[in-house]
């Protein structure tokens, strides 16, 4: 299991410097003059010309990569051409927002999806598995900003039952935050809700198909033994795998229900340098939704490696 | 007309002031025009009334002061009332991209750095014109060229060092640095000189009637900030301003808090404190406020906000402004170079139904020039341009330019993508085969209105023909200096007229309203002719505040002033 690990870091190492790379290559191909950006258009060339010799924008692109990459390694990353504030605390309390939204909508969602799954996978054909299924479609095929205007319109404006600004005021406790996310968390949670309880249906069904289910309940076990010891790991192989990618897609931000309830996560974040050109910013949350992509996949795949001894005899083979 | 009263004022008061006096006394300028005219000469409050009374407009009830409402038309202000000290206003304002006073450009950092710095002029609680604020009293020589600002005594910097003339000096010169685009041209470099600790005299390139809105909060960077700042320093890292709020937290992501500044040189202001939150557009402000989440908006739009229209309890502050919209089209080059194409684009405008279409008639028909009619010296006299498709169908003929075909380009704000399309709708009747181009502000900024290259002379990179934004000046100083004065800053239709220069010049030399008047006309008249620009209409400037406060006031430029506000009982 080390080595599959240390195996997986390594690879993964190689390709965040990959996709730091490939963000440095594409912030550098955009023909912006940063001094230029910072200081507005009324400022003078020379002192224009005397920031970017000071930010080191004038230096040749190899040294610039070489900066750039030390600066990573060693967590430095710089600070923001449009607010001049450091990138490092702006990104870390981004990422705890995020962290925040994205760890409510999985745990509202995952239990009840991997439930309905199952339940519909039992009823196979049934009125219960294709209302499922229906409800199932239907919620994932609305788009998560479509939702959250909904929620904001009947239920916090109103109803007045949730509020419609997902940040809770400074100072507040726990619960009061969890009271100010629940909206957008639902929007999210209603979208994978049908996602992952279709693909827990699907491989519940496949395993209940299987000849060694046939056989334990043959041998005279009972429902609820078969599904626990049967089916339950096996079936949600696929469901963990689609989970850990989801989990990197959230953590990104969901830029709609983050602007609906003006929450400022990774994604608005990165809206935000995007359209303001900010360099650094735009750099460092590439490469830390990167982390968070293949940290999310790493612990999937380990999770699947525990839950099948067939993949896990493979990984140590 | 009371003589015995009025004549020591004329003997006492300089000559730009007498001249002010004399078109009051002779009827030529109303009493709303002589009292925000009065503040920007430098009559004291004593001496306005006392004219006002001597010609038969009655009393002082109409003085402007720094701390009672000037009478307007416009409700720029919810009227104050004696609420219970305490308690918190939270208000909603667009994300800030710059919090650093010297170089911000966009309304959020205006509104932010202006709650804890000040400005020498500040803005009355009409919300329509200059009030003394760090300057108590300001005044100029006999011919507009040097103006000497009196600063208010017993102001002190939020860390409790003093307030003093060198502070002002040492802003000025950072400014002029910088090239600000209202002091370029106007204050030249070491022109700011401190007399004595209170005392600072602004000596100009050439006369300027107009000087103290280019020191006001019309002009957003002119806060005072103290003499030791670095240029590059943001809100945040140097807090410390003489205002009514000191900054306690700032998050550039999500918000800002600001709490009473107890030693603030207007008194302790009603509340406690006042909590900012960032948001990228209007419509979650406007649910925010449905939601009670928040109690004010520093700015909204007529089509994101309309439902605070119907909100009984949701006081709309609306300022009349010379907010507008500017269609640059370029006249040294390409299809609009002919001036009867341009005439042609001007004469198949539709602008009532523009008017009514993007706003629902919260705004003001214009007529291609940026005199805006809130200035006391707009030519009324000259004739309106309405529409007139044959008109417009055969200066395209003259021209040789039937179904003509060009891009209009325009960037991603507010209703500019739907005027675009009102414009190819109107244009397309006349025979022009127009087609929207819609980019992000960055995009359409730095590749359509303005590209930094060729940087000489500048904007000449710019498109042949384009919608960019303009936000409200109390003297349309900027817009004339920086958009149509030849080599300005922002000359995107790269228009170059000595005419029009001579009576821009004439404009800001002009220290009396009879004078000034005269040059505008003249501007108004050449740019409805020349037609560099085509502006369809100036519009309101929207602000408003739950009726749960009162005594909020806003300028046009994204700065609420809540010093006076309280909660109503």
């Amino acid at each position: 299991v080390t080595r599959f690990i240390l195996r997986r870091v390594a690879l993964s190492l190689v390709t965040l410097w990959l996709l730091a790379t490939i963000v440095f290559i594409i912030v550098n191909v955009l023909p912006t003059d940063v001094g230029r950006t910072i200081l507005g258009p009324f400022a003078s060339q020379e002192t224009v010309d005397a920031l970017n010799e000071r930010l080191g924008t004038n230096d040749p692109l190899i040294e610039q990569y070489v900066r750039a990459m030390t600066n990573l390694i060693t967590l430095d990353f710089g600070t923001s051409f449009q607010s001049g504030q450091p990138v490092g605390p702006m990104l870390a309390d981004a990422i705890v927002r995020s962290a925040k939204l994205a760890g409510l909508a999985l745990v509202m969602t995952i239990p009840v999806a991997i439930l309905a799954g199952l339940f519909a996978a039992r009823r196979r054909d049934q009125k219960v598995d294709r209302g499922i299924v229906l409800v199932g479609v239907t919620s994932s095929s609305i788009p998560e900003f479509v939702t959250g205007t909904f929620l904001v319109v009947v239920i916090g404006v109103q109803l007045g039952w949730f509020p419609v600004i997902a940040r809770a005021p400074a100072g507040s406790g726990p619960l009061t935050e969890l009271y100010y996310l629940f909206m957008p968390a639902l929007a999210m949670a209603i979208v994978y809700f049908g996602y992952i309880a279709r693909m827990t249906r699907a491989g519940a069904i496949d395993v209940l198909d299987s000849d060694y289910v046939r056989t334990a309940t043959m041998k005279g076990l009972d429902t609820k033994q078969v599904m626990r010891r049967h089916v339950l790991r096996n079936a949600l192989i696929p469901t963990v795998a689609v989970i850990g990618v989801q989990v990197g897609y959230l953590f990104g931000g969901i830029i709609g229900v983050e602007r609906i309830f003006n929450y400022n996560g990774m994604g608005q974040m990165m809206l935000f340098a995007a359209q303001r050109k900010d360099l650094p910013v735009l750099q460092a949350g590439a490469v830390v939704i990167g982390i968070v992509y293949m940290l999310a996949t790493l612990i999937a795949d380990l999770i699947i490696a525990w839950m099948n001894p067939r993949i896990r005899a493979e990984t140590q083979s | 007309m009371d003589h015995r009263r009025l004549d020591p004022i004329r003997r006492s008061v300089n000559p730009v002031q007498l001249d002010l006096v004399e078109q009051f006394a002779r009827g030529n300028i109303t009493r709303r025009q002589f009292i925000k005219r009065a503040t920007v000469v430098g009559l004291s409050m004593a001496s306005v009334s006392t004219i006002i009374a001597a010609c038969g407009g009655g009393t002082t009830s109409a003085a402007p002061s720094a701390s009672g409402a000037a009478p307007t038309d416009g409700a720029a202000t919810t009227a104050p009332t004696s609420g219970p000290a305490g308690g918190v206003m939270r208000v909603a304002i667009q994300r800030p991209v710059s919090v650093d006073p010297v170089a911000m450009q966009d309304l959020g950092g205006y509104g932010m750095v202006a709650q804890s710095f000040e400005f020498l002029c500040t803005l009355n609680e009409a919300g329509d014109d200059i009030a003394p604020g760090l300057a108590e009293t300001w005044a100029p020589n006999d011919d507009g060229t040097v103006w000497t600002f009196n600063l208010r005594p017993g102001v002190t910097w939020q860390n409790g060092a003093e307030f003093t003339s060198e502070d002002v000096v040492a802003s000025l010169e950072r400014l002029v640095a910088a090239n600000n685009a209202g002091l370029g041209g106007v204050l030249p470099a070491g022109g700011a000189r401190a007399v004595d600790p209170l005392t600072v005299e602004c000596t100009l390139a050439s006369a300027n009637g107009n000087f103290p809105y280019l020191v006001s909060v019309f002009n957003a960077q002119t806060v005072i900030t103290p003499a030791g700042y670095a240029a590059g320093t943001t809100l945040d890292a140097m807090p410390d301003g003489t205002g009514a709020w000191k900054l306690e937290s700032y998050d550039p992501s999500t918000g800002a808090r600001f709490v009473r500044n107890e030693a603030w040189w207007g008194g302790p202001t009603p509340l406690d404190a006042v909590e900012w939150t960032f948001f990228d557009e209007i419509g979650p402000m406007v649910t925010a406020y449905q939601g009670g989440q928040i109690d004010a908006i520093v700015q909204f739009d007529v089509l994101s906000g309309s439902a605070l229209f119907e909100d009984p309890n949701f006081n709309v502050i609306a300022t009349s402004t010379a907010l507008h919209r500017q269609i640059w089209m370029r006249v040294d080059t390409g299809q609009f170079a002919d001036q009867r194409v341009r005439e042609a684009l001007a004469l198949s405008l539709d602008r009532d139904s523009m008017v009514q279409q993007l706003f629902r008639g919260r705004a003001e028909v214009a007529n291609d020039h940026v005199i805006a009619p809130i200035y006391p010296y707009f030519d009324e006299s000259i004739p309106q341009r309405t529409r007139d498709v044959e008109r417009a169908r055969a200066l395209l003929v003259e021209a040789g330019a039937e179904n003509l075909s060009a891009v209009i380009r325009c960037g991603e704000l507010l209703e500019i993508p739907d005027l675009a399309v009102l414009i190819q709708s109107n244009a397309r009747d006349a025979g022009f085969n127009l087609e929207v181009a819609v980019e992000s502000l960055d995009t359409f900024y730095g590749a359509q209105w303005c590209p930094p290259e060729p940087a000489d002379p500048p904007c000449s990179g710019a498109s042949e023909l384009g919608i960019v934004d303009y936000g409200h000046r109390a003297t349309p100083d900027v817009y004339l200096n920086a958009a149509l004065a030849t080599g300005g800053v922002w000359n995107s239709s790269q228009y170059m007229s000595p005419e029009f220069d001579g009576a821009f010049a004439e404009f800001q030399a002009a220290v009396g309203v009879d004078a000034q008047k005269a040059a505008c006309g003249k501007i108004q008249t050449i740019l409805t002719r020349d037609l560099p620009i085509l502006v369809p209409y100036f519009y309101n400037y929207l602000a408003g505040s739950s009726t749960a406060f009162s005594g909020v006031y806003s300028s046009a430029l994204g700065q609420m002033f809540v010093s006076s506000a309280s909660k109503i009982a």
